[in-house]
């Protein structure tokens, strides 16, 4: 069904899908605290980039972001990885593409070697090209936009 | 955005890549194959395995010894580091390891995208296009063969590894 991974998480919850990426390689990092979460609503919302929404929200409750190979799902906070550069926030991110039209009203949440992927506030999820920022395919489903994100960061 | 080579180069070093070269290219949208996909996963195998003439840089990456060995043996790629097309896909670029280069996902992949975004609806870009299979930026290649007490640069991220941990047991 989605062919470009073969990997299909369909109505999954958020531990569900943690473990399944685990499972999988990925590092997960542990969950920063409830204010850095709204910190980073607040300063995407003054971006203009989407509010945070549910599923990000839950994710977060649960960790900081998440990696695997070269790619990752941002986190509210950047996070430390010794001597390996650290991961950015979700916030600085998005400042680094602030004015973009094709972000507008959209936050991107996750990148891997080929795309970025966003979100708008109802939790609508974009495949973009990381080269032009224009929309490849939609996801009514978060969890398998995540899923598809992460898992071409260890093909 | 159409830059100049003069401020493509710029854009470059307030990207703390003032050593990547630039090459410049008329892209036009082509018919991607149905099966790239699955020939890019082959061909980014392909690409790992014929790092092993690219020890050097790879030494200059800052990788943990079983990192260094599994990347240059083809088996697996370290966390942080992406492969790159220098010219994209969907611009007219071939699915070949002469295509394909690597280095550091933050910040290097990262702002890589972010210069080519810029210049996405120019007739004519610059894309990044450095002399080996691997970009290391040479900020990060100063000082002698390793550093301090260091013979190499694996043993010296080795000791910057042990050094962080130092106390956190």
């Amino acid at each position: 069904m989605y062919h470009l991974t073969g990997v299909t998480n369909k109505k999954m919850k958020t531990n569900e899908f943690i473990s399944l990426i685990k499972s999988r390689g990925a590092t997960i990092v542990p969950a920063a605290p409830g204010t850095t979460i709204t910190i980073a609503n607040a300063s995407l919302q003054e971006m203009r980039a989407a509010m945070i929404p549910a599923f990000l929200s839950d994710l977060y409750n649960s960790c900081c972001g998440i990696t695997l190979g070269s790619a990752c799902i941002f986190g509210p906070a950047p996070v430390d990885r010794g001597i390996k550069y650290p991961l950015p926030s979700i916030m600085e991110i998005n400042r680094d593409v602030i004015g973009n039209k094709n972000l507008f009203g959209k936050t991107v949440f996750g990148r891997n070697d080929l795309f970025w992927f966003a979100t708008d506030a109802l939790g609508k999820c974009y495949m973009l090209d990381n080269l032009t920022l224009s929309v490849l395919r939609t996801y009514d489903d978060a969890y398998q936009a995540m899923t598809d994100c992460l898992i071409i960061g260890k093909i | 955005m159409q830059l100049t080579q003069d401020s493509a180069m710029e854009r470059l070093a307030s990207l703390g890549m003032d050593d990547m070269p630039v090459m410049e290219y008329a892209p036009k949208r082509c018919i991607i194959d149905k099966d790239w996909f699955k020939k890019y996963t082959v061909l980014r195998r392909e690409f790992l395995s014929s790092l092993t003439d690219s020890y050097e840089e790879i030494a200059f990456m800052n990788l943990t010894q079983d990192e260094f060995m599994n990347l240059i043996m083809g088996k697996s790629m370290p966390d942080n580091t992406s492969v790159r097309f220098r010219v994209p896909l969907i611009w007219g670029g071939k699915l070949d390891i002469d295509n394909m280069f690597m280095c550091l996902t933050f910040p290097h992949s990262q702002n890589l995208d972010r210069f080519i975004i810029d210049q996405s609806d120019a007739n004519v870009v610059f894309l990044p296009n450095p002399a080996k299979k691997i970009y290391v930026t040479t900020h990060l290649a100063g000082g002698g063969a390793g550093g301090n007490a260091a013979s190499d640069r694996l043993s010296l991220a080795a000791m910057n590894y042990v050094s962080s941990n130092r106390g956190n047991e």
